[in-house]
């Protein structure tokens, strides 16, 4: 009985012992995980994404079941543009933790990189309903909306990230262009302006501005803006081009073509832009440049039957009726092959 | 174990760099995208600045007797031709030498199906600035859902018939020289049965001395079968359920009646292959625009591409609208045609063109080339940028101030009354623009300054000019949709000198239609056609009006007659009105009437 006692007491402090020396280790290997898991936080700080896949990963092979670990992992592997292991690891995290909001909006965002967008709105909705409030959640949750054009409801979840954080910038830029794609160009000028108050240097918000101006027909405004927006991006194909197309709108010719020639320098593929600089070219009385223009306009966009009348229009200014009476029959040829859009109801034809 | 602090989430805004922006922001231009533009405020001047503003513009419709109301279908406009009335015509149906008024009136569908009657409504010109209804008398009495009122002397007796557009054909009235009407539809042949004209307008396109008559016909629609509001692709106003058409529905070809000379007219649109793709026509002036003597004609066109005819002066057209660069916009894009009228804006002799347009859209000013061509110089003459939010209908050169440059007017109202609901900035109701000409190509919109009339808002149609009150000033009117009209009398209190010429035609018809009428004032010359018919549907004083600013003598005046024969008057006062025949010159000089003490009312 005492043998069995002792031997009992003695099994039990080996017990205790071993208990006692694995709950040593595992507080060292804790404090291990905790430190790697800090480094791992600092790298991220940092941007320095593959130190912190590195700590992370190393403090996951102390401390698998740890929460921040697999949160820092997810973050790291995403930061990091690893999609493929952010997704692998987000995935295992939110089957052992779903109730993390966390971990449910970093996975949407890993559908969202990669192009996901329905799981990417499953993912992020779920987070939303477990922490409404969370950081950024309605903002990327609008940027999934955004992507796939569904303009009113990017509204709605963008206008409560404003509500959340009016002082963020990019989320009225992305509500003014919500707006703005859903005809109500007026409260997308306020929310650009808004974004500009809340971020002087936000990027391309006075292209924006701009932009909804020059929809409202307001082109000297607009072209303030632009201006503005080049001093900030000279080399931007897009806002010179968006400056020349006002300029050319209120026949400031001598600018238009000054800058839409540069935006065709930057951005030679620009059709857009070189069709305008075409227009701008024959308007001046250059038809002979506006002709070379043109053609290089219709090259870029076959498909466009404008430059072919144009063209057609432009020739003829320099006498050579054979060929424009050719650009017209192209012209009309194209204009049979597209699809009747636009009129009364529709508004202007595209 | 502390929870770490994890960074708010920049992954998303990492994403945004300036690239990513203009993936979600498209790169093209606004003018390539569906997009909106805000109306400019009604008023920006109320209260103040009017009474120093040189131009003034009243309405003194109400106080004038004019107690119409334009009926056009349901106030929610579910159809179409719900938004598409609005004909006003100038005529002096009695001869007394005072522009009398007819107004077209719409209908409704459940008038229609009930057979309620709506007439349109002749007013005589009272001489005192006030109108009387004389409708009840007039004998114009047939009942439907009218549009666009043309107007001219068809059989040469010396008086002005009327014809009038309706959803379902059309009425020729003939004037019988006592103050009433016959409808000699049936005997004519200008019935255009079963279609729905929009326009009209008489011209002798063949110079055999008799007016011709062209109906612009929009859309084949049957009322029984009505497209439904907001049910598919065509029936969408930026994502909003709107009136369907015209794009979706089947396009009513217009048609070219000629004048037998008999009172009858042969209908010769096949033979002269006019408006073979039946587009949506909706606004018609001939001119001569490239003065060899022959009428031409141009037919605007919604949603589909406008038309100018050359006349060949053997009775013949072709179409040249798109090498003339008339067909389309500067773009090579169709555009939602409505209104036209020609002038010639910058005094070099020629004839221009202006057509208005839907919102979103510029309005056009083709000037002409003097090739056979024009150039859309809307942007440059600052007339085009200021019309984009606007969607224009009746559209009329005029000489506000009567300095010899000719100024414009607009009448806008958009079609669709749901915009109202939404932050579009684009308004039902719009305030109609006027544009001063300064001359060198350039002009300056001035409604909002011109009067509290000119800067409210109206959902505005059908637009007409004519000096109302004898007084040496160009006055309007302006039907308006669901409302009673405007006439906008001109109470500018600069005006420079005048001279109106009536012109009577003996071996061409005898209105005169298609007369060049040179006058050669002030150190420059000014050339204008005679016509009645232009801007929406509508008809405006025959008689030219010619402004000449300080100078206090007519130098020379010239009228190349369509016939051929010209006539050369040498010396004449200013601020007077002359009759001149064709073969005899001027044969009833008038002098410039008091004003009345009711023209100065309001």
């Amino acid at each position: 009985m005492s043998f069995v006692i002792r031997g009992i007491r003695t099994t039990s402090l080996l017990a205790l012992s071993l208990t006692f020396a694995l709950l040593a280790r595992s507080q060292s290997e804790n404090a291990r995980a905790s430190a790697l898991i800090r480094e791992g936080q600092g790298a991220l700080d940092a941007g320095d994404f593959s130190r912190a896949i590195h700590d992370f990963e190393n403090a996951r092979q102390l401390a698998p079941d740890n929460a921040d670990v697999n949160r820092g992992l997810v973050l790291s592997y995403l930061q990091a543009g690893r999609l493929a292991d952010a997704q692998r690891i987000a995935e295992s995290a939110v089957g052992r933790w779903p109730h993390d909001a966390r971990l449910q909006h970093w996975l949407g965002l890993v559908y969202f990189k990669e192009g996901h967008n329905q799981n990417a709105l499953q993912a992020l909705q779920r987070s939303e309903s477990l922490s409404p409030n969370g950081p950024d959640i309605h903002f990327d949750i609008a940027l999934v909306y955004l992507a796939e054009n569904q303009y009113p409801q990017a509204a709605d979840e963008l206008e409560n990230a404003i509500k959340l954080n009016p002082n963020a910038a990019l989320p009225h830029i992305l509500l003014g262009r919500a707006y703005q794609n859903t005809n109500r160009t007026v409260k997308a000028i306020e929310q650009f302006r808004a974004a500009l108050r809340a971020d002087p240097n936000v990027p391309l918000g006075h292209y924006h501005v701009g932009f909804a101006l020059a929809s409202l027909g307001r082109d000297q405004e607009a072209i303030a803006e632009y201006q503005k927006e080049a001093l900030r991006s000279p080399d931007n194909p897009s806002v010179l081009y968006q400056l020349g197309h006002c300029e050319l709108a209120t026949s400031e010719w001598q600018s238009a073509i000054m800058h839409l020639k540069k935006a065709t320098q930057l951005d030679p593929k620009n059709a857009d832009a070189r069709y305008d600089l075409g227009k701008a070219l024959l308007l001046e009385g250059d038809a002979a440049a506006a002709v070379l223009t043109l053609r290089q306009a219709a090259a870029l966009k076959p498909e466009s039957p404008e430059p072919h009348y144009l063209l057609a229009r432009a020739l003829e200014k320099i006498g050579d009726k054979e060929q424009s009476q050719h650009e017209l029959q192209i012209f009309a040829d194209l204009k049979k092959a597209q699809p009747a859009t636009g009129g009364m109801a529709t508004g202007p034809i595209q | 174990m502390a929870h770490p602090r994890w960074p708010s989430l920049l992954v998303s805004a990492a994403m945004l760099t300036a690239a990513c922006l203009l993936v979600f922001f498209p790169q093209r231009s606004p003018a390539h995208q569906q997009t909106h533009r805000s109306t400019a405020p009604a008023s920006t001047s109320k209260g103040k600045g009017l009474a120093s503003s040189p131009i003034s513009f009243i309405d003194i419709a109400k106080t004038a007797g004019i107690d119409f109301h334009l009926t056009c279908g349901d106030p929610e406009k579910r159809y179409i031709m719900e938004s598409m009335c609005g004909g006003v015509a100038v005529l002096d149906y009695d001869n007394d030498g005072w522009m009398d008024i007819f107004l077209v009136d719409g209908s409704t569908l459940a008038d229609q199906r009930e057979g309620k009657c709506h007439t349109g409504k002749l007013y005589h010109n009272d001489h005192d600035g006030t109108f009387t209804d004389v409708t009840a008398k007039s004998g114009i009495s047939h009942c439907g859902w009218g549009f666009g009122v043309a107007v001219g002397d068809y059989d040469n007796d010396g008086w002005e018939d009327l014809h009038v557009t309706y959803l379902d054909g059309a009425i020729l009235y003939h004037n019988n020289h006592d103050g009433t009407f016959t409808d000699v539809t049936a005997k004519a042949g200008v019935g255009n049965i079963g279609r729905w004209g929009t326009s009209a307008a008489f011209g002798d396109y063949d110079n055999d001395g008799f007016l011709d008559l062209y109906v612009a016909n929009y859309v084949d629609l049957d009322l029984q079968h009505l497209p439904e509001f907001g049910q598919g692709l065509f029936c969408q106003y930026r994502q909003i359920p709107v009136s369907c058409g015209p794009r979706g529905l089947k396009g009513g070809r217009d048609r070219l009646y000629h004048n037998n000379g008999d009172g009858t007219f042969t209908d010769v649109t096949e033979k002269l292959n006019i408006d073979p793709n039946s587009y949506y026509g909706l606004g018609v002036v001939w001119l001569d625009y490239d003065l060899d003597g022959c009428l031409d004609l141009y037919v605007s066109d919604d949603s589909t591409p406008s038309m100018l005819y050359h006349g060949d002066c053997k009775g013949g057209f072709t179409e040249v609208g798109v090498k003339a660069g008339v067909a389309y916009s500067a773009d090579g894009r169709e555009q939602a045609g409505m209104g036209v009228d020609s002038a010639d804006y910058d005094n070099d002799g020629w004839p221009d063109i202006v057509k208005t347009n839907f919102s979103d859209d510029s309005n056009n000013l083709f000037h002409n080339d003097h090739t056979g061509e024009f150039t859309d110089l809307a942007g440059p003459a600052d007339f085009g940028p200021v019309s984009i939010p606007f969607l224009g209908f009746g559209v009329k050169f005029l000489d506000i101030d009567n300095t010899g440059w000719k100024d414009l007017f607009v009448a806008n109202g958009h079609v669709n009354p749901q915009v109202d609901q939404y932050s579009f900035g684009v308004t039902y109701a719009e305030r109609p623009l006027l544009f001063r000409n300064l001359g060198k190509g350039k002009f300056e919109e001035i409604g909002f300054k011109s009067g509290s009339a000119l800067a409210h808002r109206y959902v505005g149609r059908g637009a007409a000019t004519a000096d109302f009150f004898n007084e040496g000033r160009e006055d309007l009117l302006v039907s308006v949709l669901d409302g009673p009209p405007l006439l906008l009398q001109n109470q500018s209190r600069k005006q420079g000198h005048w001279l109106r010429i009536k012109t009577v035609g003996t071996r061409s018809n005898r209105d005169g239609f298609g007369a060049r009428v040179e006058v050669k004032a002030g150190g420059f010359t000014q050339v204008a056609e005679v016509r009645t018919n232009s801007s929406f549907e509508s008809a405006s004083d025959p008689r030219l009006h010619f402004g000449l600013g300080s100078a206090n003598l007519v130098d020379a005046i010239v009228v190349h007659w369509p016939s051929g024969t010209m006539d050369r008057i040498g010396p004449q006062r200013t601020d007077q009105q002359l009759v001149i025949e064709e073969g005899k010159g001027v044969v009833t000089p008038q002098p410039m009437a008091p004003r009345t003490a009711s023209s100065h009312a309001n």
